[in-house]
């Protein structure tokens, strides 16, 4: 009859929405705690990363340290997602040069208590710590650990290739 | 042999104890999401907050719905992951936006010296209502927008302090 029917369909519905927050339960745990994957895109990172664009894995679980490539929220701008590197430590003293355009003049800052200095791999074209200043670590949001895409380079990301 | 036994007996049992786990298990996911996505309690206490909320700790009920639309306001009470140490959360008022210009002087205890500044882009100003006994952006300058994790909404303990927050 229609009733019955329409019991059948909502015992349907019923199940495969179980089984959907089920599955995104499981998704929002891992991707949240675990690992996550991100993509990652734009000349900053170059030779580290391609400037056209890589698929890479990010583990939330470590603490970063120097060296580490980490995934923060832009402290400029909230909805931004820069990749860079670690190079400073709270504690450690950094210099940079400021302008390298310009002269060769060069500051050194400590960096404060809770916060890291990330700078891209290529200086030359990276918007980092040597201009919106160091990052607090609650805006890390997680390492970057390994890169998926494309697939010639799939492999470990390590630490900075000396040219 | 006999342990084959055994274990035949018991899986009954444990199928039971197994789908009793699992009510459990799902019951703390709707709750860690609620908790973490869209309301939750916390405990919050120090003198920075007075006379708004109370030296020996109040809990107040927050919500972690209006920091990812970007509805967080001047005067808005806000949870706020420190800047200095990672693992506290602070709880302060907004007292400025990106853009605004604010005063404030460096040393209230002193009175004079007062420092102007300009609040960058994709950050915010936080201050404690208790001007003498707050750690907070006259110390450790603009907050990043994104260290925002939830925004208070009204107080439910002491039971004679309950309402909302202004």
């Amino acid at each position: 009859m229609a009733s019955s029917f329409w019991n059948i369909a909502y015992q349907q519905a019923m199940k495969s929405g179980v089984l959907v927050a089920k599955v995104y339960s499981f998704l929002h745990v891992t991707t949240n705690y675990l690992a996550f994957p991100a993509y990652a895109f734009g000349p900053s990172m170059i030779p580290t990363l391609h400037p056209s664009g890589n698929v890479v894995l990010a583990e939330r679980i470590s603490k970063p340290s120097r060296g580490d490539v980490v995934v923060f929220q832009s402290p400029e701008d909230p909805n931004k997602l820069p990749t860079k590197r670690v190079v400073g430590l709270e504690g450690d003293s950094v210099s940079f040069v400021v302008d390298p355009g310009k002269n060769d003049e060069s500051r050194t800052i400590v960096v404060p208590k809770g916060h890291v200095w990330v700078e891209g791999d290529y200086i030359q074209n990276s918007r980092d710590s040597r201009s919106f200043g160091p990052v607090p670590y609650g805006l890390i949001q997680g390492r970057l650990l390994w890169r998926v895409w494309p697939f010639q380079d799939f492999g470990p990301i390590g630490p900075p290739t000396t040219t | 042999m006999r342990w084959l036994r055994y274990l035949n007996q018991w899986r009954g049992t444990a199928k039971e104890a197994l789908e009793q786990v699992s009510i459990v298990a799902k019951f703390l996911c709707l709750i860690h999401v609620t908790d973490r996505y869209i309301i939750s309690s916390t405990h919050v206490q120090g003198p920075s907050m007075l006379p708004t909320l109370n030296l020996t700790g109040d809990v107040i009920l927050a919500e972690h719905l209006s920091h990812r639309f970007g509805k967080i306001g001047l005067g808005d009470i806000v949870l706020v992951r420190s800047p200095t140490d990672p693992t506290r959360m602070v709880t302060k008022r907004i007292l400025g936006l990106e853009g605004h210009r604010l005063s404030f002087s460096a040393d209230p205890l002193v009175g004079d010296g007062s420092v102007s500044v300009v609040v960058p882009k994709g950050h915010v100003w936080i201050q404690g209502d208790n001007l003498y006994a707050s750690t907070d952006s006259r110390n450790f300058g603009p907050v990043p927008y994104s260290l925002i994790e939830g925004k208070a909404l009204l107080r439910v303990w002491p039971p004679r302090f309950f309402g909302s927050l202004r």
